[in-house]
């Protein structure tokens, strides 16, 4: 299992140190010792290494085992992945290993013993990837075009090296790809009824059960959640409702009222393609606030509500009622973030119950339906355990404790995400004026566990309670 | 009768309960799936169908019914089938008992020619036990499935150097790889469907069109055995091919070719080599079109039976005892792997491999010889998860003469052979080309290092012939 002070990074900028680990395994490891010019461990040894994994193109969700073999025994040897985002930035990961008597190292049963993770996790190359030595600051690793994969290189070097090694070491590679859609999922862009949203429909007739998904205040329209749960059998809509280009109005506010989200709910109900009587909703962060808002508030009943990481209500001023009587919401140019002397953005205050303006907090005792809330108890940028207390209390003051589940996660921060991604405890907030970011949290082999745990329960609250 | 009519109202009621999944979604050809049907109503009966429209524009289809468990679930990998396409516990049984949807013309063979493109599969659940009419009905959930010939990154380069007509595979990674020459048959095409495989599996593999290359068709001259040296040279030649270490794998006339260069080529020197469904039986110093004169001084021997399918395994009979008809096997010295269907119509693989046998021992190098033998498998031994046919619309190449060709195998026996022997060959390929030994290795050896691969199951084990029996060599 992980340990606490999860990431240990093996200083390799001296050949001693390199060759510390082979000398502690066994005396007997000539083999081992790169051979000066870096002659090619094949030629020297008539052996020629042999890397696989399977399966190779697999689901973001999915488990891949990886393997080597034809290895010499009780080897060191070094697992690096690579990929590239969809800006262009390169992220890397590694893992040492040593081989068994027979030559084989399994990621499914062999522990690391150094590098992005430690101990036995045959997917922790792909959750401890972070941005290469050289890249910009605050990277976020998140998939805009869901239609493609990732595409991750794992090498096979020999020794415990670092990914700064001279690539001439690697001894095998292989691809893979990570998808978010399986095949067959179908993406439908949404610009109706005056929404903004896309659609993701599973493959066949339906009807299927749906879920409308909510993202948070950094905006802009996320699909790859949404794209997951059509390639599990759900009819998904990711809705966008600030900074997109398509939304009315300035992109700095927020224009859309409850109106809004009602509409998007009654575009999933009214589609023949979906079960009218087994939609849910999902929100993230600030987009929890707008799942308790349309679930309580405009009439519509899911069947269920999930809730990361986010706020029953808000810090900042409201508009009166909008033409069709629901009250607006604007996040306007009063600043629902704080920033400390480090240039760390922080929406603890604006996101604490104290801080609420009183109208704005949801009506949590007239939640209808089961609701799951899943907390990161490292989240530092939002105050995510005052609002799950407060949730919890209102409904067991009104006897609804038996719809309530709470799942907190130790060590994981606020971007509580489908599982196997990298967590980014620290991202760029904006560069203009000045240079903030943002402290998400979470620490990496727990942020890691809580992604994998969450999402296998989300799929199996949404299993009981949509189907 | 009311059970399930309960049941089905329960199911209009809510129509969108049914889960179905297949894991993994996109998996290689030889990659096996799990599929699981859950939420059903407890004992609920259910029909898995799977529907794959082929390259050539037939629309190919398998089914089987199941009665869900009383927590709901159905789980192909575990639940027996009781009826359909196939029955029994069968995990990969909807793609192996693919066959054309009624109302296509007879005698039809599923091959991807386009291996850049993957397979697509619809898998579907319908309420009830059916036979027909699925493209009438909606199912209760569907999902599709991608099938890939080729892992992300590997290569596929076009051969034209030499005069060949060819396609390498080249493994993902920074090689230098081992090798292999991809033999194909009588048909003749350029056949990329194994050696995609194999290269996924990281075995650079040189898919080889010996027969219908584009010197021949432009010449109208077969080609000599110099064009499977030159083949040889540009793979051993090629910067990222571990030259020393370079198998040969043919099927049918692709193994006849086998045997020869195998054991006579003074420059194709192998690692390894494999016979699936072949014969040492030729004229040893013939080339291509001599081979295929003898064949054809021999079609007196063909057979056609009741249903008009023509069997072309006595062509070769009786196995001769002149040695200017049969590769002197006993003077290999490199591992042979023989893969035999025992009811090959097509050739007599069983026989050739009988005598094969009998030649290595007096020889001595029997230690070399693996035989794979399996009773009610046919000629058309192939990747695994394919469907078997047990007779197709065949053109040789040469007569240009159109016939039904009768290849054998019995479905369930040559699909669990396909699996067995695929799983073996990549085991052999892989201990002969990425192995430490440089002499035979046996695969009983393989065993106790505990490189894992499962026996035959009871009831298709038959002694001598079909186990590995030889002994290590090299400790």
């Amino acid at each position: 299992m992980f340990r606490v002070h999860a990431v240990v990074i093996s200083v390799l900028q001296n050949a001693v140190l390199r060759m510390v680990p082979c000398v502690r395994i066994s005396k007997n490891l000539a083999c081992c010792r790169r051979a000066v010019g870096g002659v090619r461990w094949k030629s020297s040894h008539g052996l020629a290494p042999l890397l696989t994994a399977s399966p190779v193109r697999a689901l973001i969700d999915e488990k891949i085992s990886i393997k080597g073999s034809f290895l010499p025994p009780h080897c060191a040897v070094t697992l690096c992945a690579r990929m590239h985002s969809e800006d262009g930035d390169l992220w890397e990961s590694f893992a040492h290993f040593n081989t068994k008597a027979d030559g084989t190292f399994h990621l499914t049963r062999d522990d690391s013993v150094g590098g992005s993770y430690l101990g036995c996790d045959p997917m922790g190359l792909f959750w401890g990837l972070q941005p290469a030595p050289g890249e910009r600051e605050g990277l976020r690793l998140r998939k805009k075009s869901v239609e493609t994969p990732y595409v991750v290189r794992i090498s096979l070097m020999e020794g415990h090296v670092s990914p700064r090694e001279d690539q001439s070491t690697e001894l095998a590679a292989l691809t893979t790809e990570r998808w978010y859609m399986a095949p067959g999922v179908r993406r439908i862009e949404i610009r109706q009824n005056g929404l903004v949203g896309t659609l993701f429909l599973p493959p066949g007739r339906g009807p299927f059960p749906a879920m409308l998904d909510l993202w948070g205040i950094g905006g802009g329209l996320v699909e790859y959640r949404s794209a997951l749960f059509a390639s599990r059998g759900y009819a998904s809509l990711s809705l966008a409702y600030f900074g997109h280009k398509d939304l009315p109005g300035p992109q700095n506010q927020m224009n859309v009222g409850d109106s809004y989200f009602k509409t998007a709910f009654q575009l999933l109900q009214d589609h023949h393609q979906v079960c009218a009587n087994r939609i849910g909703i999902i929100g993230t962060s600030f987009g929890v606030y707008l799942t308790l808002q349309l679930a309580t508030q405009t009439g519509v009943k899911p069947s269920c509500l999930i809730c990361i990481n986010g706020p029953v209500g808000n810090g900042f001023r409201h508009q009166e009622a909008d033409s069709d009587g629901m009250d607006g919401r604007v996040l306007s140019s009063v600043k629902y973030w704080t920033c400390d002397d480090q240039g760390n953005v922080s929406f603890k205050i604006f996101s604490s119950p104290e801080n609420m303006i009183p109208e704005s907090k949801v009506k949590v005792e007239d939640v209808a339906c089961p609701l799951m809330y899943i907390e990161g108890m490292d989240d530092l940028s939002f105050s995510s355990k005052e609002n799950v207390d407060l949730i919890k209390e209102t409904l067991d003051t009104v006897g609804k404790s038996h719809l309530f589940t709470h799942l907190s996660y130790p060590g994981a921060g606020h971007l509580i995400e489908p599982p196997y991604a990298p967590n980014t405890r620290m991202s760029l907030w904006r560069v203009k004026p000045n240079k903030l970011f943002v402290q998400w949290g979470g620490h990496h082999a727990q942020h890691a566990a809580a992604q994998a745990d969450s999402w296998k329960k989300i799929l199996d609250f949404m299993e009981k309670h949509l189907r | 009768m009311i059970i399930s009519g309960v049941h089905s109202i329960r199911m209009q009621k809510n129509p969108c309960c049914v889960k179905l999944s297949v894991q993994p979604s996109r998996g290689l050809v030889d990659e096996k799936f799990s599929i699981l049907v859950q939420n059903t109503p407890p004992g609920f009966q259910v029909t898995v169908h799977a529907l794959h429209h082929s390259e050539d524009g037939h629309d190919w289809e398998a089914f089987a019914h199941y009665t869900a468990n009383n927590t709901g679930t159905v789980n192909v990998s575990e639940d027996p089938s009781l009826g359909g396409t196939y029955s029994g516990v069968e995990q990969m049984g909807l793609l192996w008992s693919l066959r054309p949807v009624p109302g296509n013309k007879p005698w039809l063979r599923m091959r991807k020619m386009n291996v850049q493109t993957p397979m697509e599969v619809t898998i579907s659940v319908y309420q009830g036990h059916q036979t027909e009419g699925f493209t009438d009905q909606a199912p209760l959930a569907g999902v599709v499935v991608e099938r890939w010939y080729m892992a992300p990154g590997v290569r596929r380069v076009p051969i034209t150097e030499e005069g060949l007509t060819a396609t390498l595979f080249l493994p993902s990674g920074p090689g230098p790889f081992p090798a292999l020459i991809d033999l194909w048959g009588g048909g003749g095409q350029l056949v990329e469907s194994r050696a995609s495989l194999l290269a996924s599996h990281g075995i650079a593999a040189l898919a080889l069109d010996y027969l219908t290359p584009k010197i021949t068709v432009e010449t109208g001259k077969m080609v000599e055995n110099e064009y499977f040296e030159k083949a040889y040279k540009v793979l051993e030649q090629h910067p990222q091919v571990l030259g020393s270490r370079i198998a040969m794998l043919g099927i049918s006339f692709g193994a006849v070719m086998t045997f020869k260069f195998a054991v006579y080529s003074e420059v194709i020197k192998l690692s390894c080599a494999v016979s699936v469904s072949g014969s040492h039986v030729q004229p040893i110093d013939g080339s291509v079109k001599q081979i295929f004169d003898y064949l054809i001084k021999n079609a007196g021997n063909t057979r056609i039976n009741e249903e008009n399918q023509t069997i072309w395994r006595d062509l070769l009979l009786p196995i001769p005892t002149d040695p200017a008809f049969k590769v002197d096997v006993g003077r290999l010295k490199c591992p042979l792997m023989l893969v035999v269907g025992e009811d090959d119509q097509n050739f007599p693989a069983p026989e050739s491999a009988k005598d094969i046998k009998e030649m290595m021992e007096r020889a001595g190098n029997s230690h070399l010889l693996t035989v794979l033998s399996y009773p009610n498998a046919g000629h058309l031994i192939e990747p695994p998860y394919t469907p078997h046919v047990r007779a197709t619309n065949f053109v040789t190449v040469g007569s240009r003469q159109k016939v039904v060709a009768l290849w054998g195998g019995e479905m369930v026996a040559h699909s669990r052979a396909q699996e067995d022997a695929w799983r073996k060959l990549l085991v052999f390929l892989r201990e002969n080309l990425y192995g430490t030994n440089l002499g035979a290795t046996s695969l009983s050896h393989l065993q106790r290092k505990g490189i894992s691969w499962d026996p035959m199951p009871n009831g298709l084990v038959r002694d001598g012939l079909h186990l590995f029996y030889r002994t290590e060599v090299n400790s």
